[in-house]
């Protein structure tokens, strides 16, 4: 019980820490919710089968992708704020708070962030699922007469996502840092010094061995087989963009031991910028993941369908122009859906990563530091991890164009527009920059003696 | 006030009549009020006064961290002049050097790259020996690869003590340099202090609570309520809490004035 009400009063006393999680359970309730919605829709009584089980696919395979990127985004945005808070943890703990205490502080906080989350979720939910189906009904796949309905499913569904999911996934992040002993965790929140866990390696080959193996399949037994083919080639990058962001701590560390030596003979800035992601390839790891989806994700179903678009029909595969049409749609959607929320968390992550390091820019300035080389220095960071996230994210999409590209045309190279992919990388880099610099340059309005004041 | 500085050739720092009001125009605070103090090259002032009396302010303003409402500064007979921010760094970093309480070393730098820092960012080549005869000298010649989280409160202290000496610098301002330390670690941070101005002829301003640590300098500063409230040479720790048990006295007695306050002392 006390537990409860010390999580209360320190959500009231950390409202920016909060504001991150807060934004990824709030987005993520309203599109589970949203998608969930049409699912209440397509089998409510009266309407035609054709809308109804165009309405349930749409509702399955969307929501079910969103629940995943979803799960991830919390996931990885609870790591960080747990991560960010860790000192406070020690100073629990050496005040005599259990490690089950402590566990409970952080999934107390976060159950009331993400009941918070869920319920606001609720208008903006039930507004994007009827704008979703005035699309589908605009564009024919679903019956004109049939009515919208935001009910049960959407509700139950929604919440139990959102709150549920952050439960889980706020144990899982508070399991590491309430284990620890006191004398570590104080140790361990001034430095990282962890790798990253077998489990956590595990899983991310798993994620890139089932990309690669999608994609052969693609390659291999859609081979010749139409649009059929999409039902692998669209997952591939998905798995694969996932499995690397798992590793990306380590492929972080990689980009750096290349870039670190050329970086540091620009100046200052591009030095501490080098010595500050060797140190915490972690911490930067975490804004690195969803430039990672959001390159993959986006380059590989945009190529698809734009491969798809390009190719001849085949024969012996009827697909009908409405089809095509309800394809294309739920692939835009999906991409939509993924590209928004992977901007949105690639923002959230950054700025709350940027605006945490406070001390630490005020501490640099007082150590002779320019406000301008501060700049210079985040400006370096940002652009390492946008290099790194469209490098990584471009091979994970890899997964899903040369393979559909063979599937549908036979030939290894799409023929398509590279506008494209100038548009989703200047998207990835711009979004990068814009958030951590702009960041960075409110944070260090703060006079630097005030700003190392805890 | 202060005309005896005069004859002195250049004052290592000087404060003329300054002023630092904070608040809004209705709510006044005057945090510093007409202050004027010169200290000459090679000495160890301690700064003193009770909580609110305006040390932190006056080390911030002097320091070039914060700006005085009115008034001037002079480092080693350059004026601090409120330009912009990157200026003020630049300024501070050729003339200034700092110890704080919290040390404030980048978390992410060993020791050395930590020492070596100030150079770095005003793109100066450091000189490894002299830096490792610096590190030696402040007893972390065994740590240099060592990151902050991995030494002593006094370990980091002497590391930022180093950086501060690095770049040669006309003051070094230190904010109560020994809140955060134990007894014997304080010891050996004033210690080092006290030989930066025996032995490198630096100077010294400290800003403490502390009449141990005041101790070590070879003057004290008094302030009370934001002005000056007199000096003690020579000081010792006991001297040293027997003014300040009745500094609060004194201030509401005299005019307040920096004269009347070293008549006070000359009692």
């Amino acid at each position: 019980m006390s537990m409860i009400a010390l999580a209360v009063s320190s959500l009231r006393h950390r409202k920016s820490t909060f504001v991150a999680t807060f934004l990824s359970l709030f987005l993520g309730g309203t599109i589970v919710m949203a998608f969930a919605a049409m699912f209440d829709t397509g089998t409510a009584d009266g309407v035609d089968s054709t809308t109804s089980e165009a309405l349930v696919t749409m509702a399955s395979v969307v929501g079910g992708w969103g629940l995943i990127i979803v799960a991830f985004a919390v996931v990885s945005t609870l790591t960080m704020s747990v991560r960010q808070r860790s000192s406070e943890m020690a100073l629990l703990k050496n005040v005599g708070a259990t490690p089950g205490q402590v566990s409970r502080l952080i999934v107390g906080e976060t159950l009331a962030v993400a009941f918070a989350a869920a319920l606001l979720a609720v208008a903006p939910a039930a507004l994007t699922g009827k704008i979703l189906l005035e699309i589908l009904q605009e564009t024919g796949q679903a019956g004109e007469q049939v009515g919208y309905v935001f009910g049960p499913v959407a509700l139950s569904v929604g919440f139990a996502v959102t709150v549920l999911g952050a439960a889980t996934a706020a144990t899982v992040a508070a399991r590491r840092t309430s284990r620890m002993r006191a004398r570590d965790a104080v140790a361990a929140a001034a430095l990282e010094q962890s790798g990253m866990s077998r489990k956590r390696k595990i899983a991310a080959w798993v994620f890139i061995a089932l990309g690669v193996d999608l994609g052969v399949v693609t390659a291999t037994v859609f081979n010749g087989e139409g649009v059929d083919a999409m039902q692998t080639a669209g997952q591939a990058s998905i798995w694969f963009a996932i499995g690397l962001a798992l590793l990306s701590p380590a492929l972080l560390r990689m980009v750096t031991n290349v870039v670190g030596a050329l970086l540091s003979r620009l100046g200052a800035g591009g030095w501490m910028a080098t010595q500050n992601m060797r140190q915490r390839v972690h911490q930067m790891g975490g804004a690195l993941m969803p430039i990672i989806l959001f390159t993959g994700i986006a380059t590989g179903t945009l190529y698809m369908q734009s491969i798809e678009n390009a190719a001849a029909p085949v024969a012996n595969t009827v697909t009908t122009a409405e089809e095509a049409q309800t394809i294309e749609t739920l692939n835009l959607v999906v991409v939509g859906m993924i590209a928004l929320f992977a901007a949105v968390m690639v923002i959230n992550t950054l700025v709350s990563a940027t605006t945490y390091r406070r001390q630490e820019f005020g501490q640099q300035r007082l150590a002779g530091s320019t406000p301008q080389q501060v700049l210079r220095m985040v400006g370096a960071e940002g652009a390492v991890l946008a290099s790194a996230g469209v490098l990584f994210g471009s091979i994970a999409s890899i997964a899903t164009v040369i393979p559909y590209s063979i599937a549908r045309t036979d030939s290894v190279l799409p023929d398509v527009t590279v506008l494209l992919y100038v548009g989703i990388v200047s998207a990835a880099a711009l979004l990068t920059l814009a958030s951590s610099l702009g960041a960075a340059r409110k944070t260090i309005s703060t006079p630097a003696v005030e700003a190392v004041a805890v | 006030m202060a005309d005896h500085y005069r004859s002195e050739p250049i004052e290592a720092l000087r404060l003329e009549s300054v002023d630092k009001v904070y608040g809004t125009e209705d709510n006044p605070v005057r945090a510093l009020d007409s202050v004027t103090v010169g200290l000459a090259p090679g000495s160890f002032t301690a700064i003193m006064g009770p909580s609110g009396s305006g040390k932190s302010t006056f080390l911030q303003c002097a320091a070039g961290l914060d700006q005085p409402t009115r008034g001037r500064v002079f480092v080693d007979g350059a004026e601090l002049t409120g330009e912009s921010e990157t200026a003020l760094t630049k300024f501070r970093r050729q003339r200034i050097g700092f110890v704080f309480q919290q040390f404030n070393l980048m978390p992410t730098l060993t020791v050395y790259q930590n020492v070596t820092l100030p150079l770095r960012m005003a793109g100066k080549r450091s000189d490894r020996d002299r830096t490792t005869a610096m590190l030696r000298q402040v007893g972390l010649a065994d740590r240099m690869g060592h990151r902050p989280s991995e030494l002593s409160g006094g370990q980091q202290q002497r590391a930022a003590i180093a950086r501060a000496l690095v770049t040669d610098p006309r003051v070094i301002f230190a904010d109560e340099p020994t809140g955060a330390l134990d007894t014997k670690s304080a010891r050996d941070v004033l210690q080092l202090l006290r030989s930066s101005v025996d032995h490198l002829g630096q100077t010294v301003v400290m800003v403490t609570h502390d009449p141990v640590a005041a101790s070590y300098a070879d003057s004290v500063m008094f302030l009370a309520d934001g002005r000056s409230a007199g000096t003690l040479d020579k000081p010792t720790a006991e001297t040293v809490a027997e003014r300040m048990t009745h500094l609060g006295d004194e201030v509401h007695m005299q005019d307040a004035s920096a004269d009347a306050g070293r008549k006070v002392v000359g009692l």
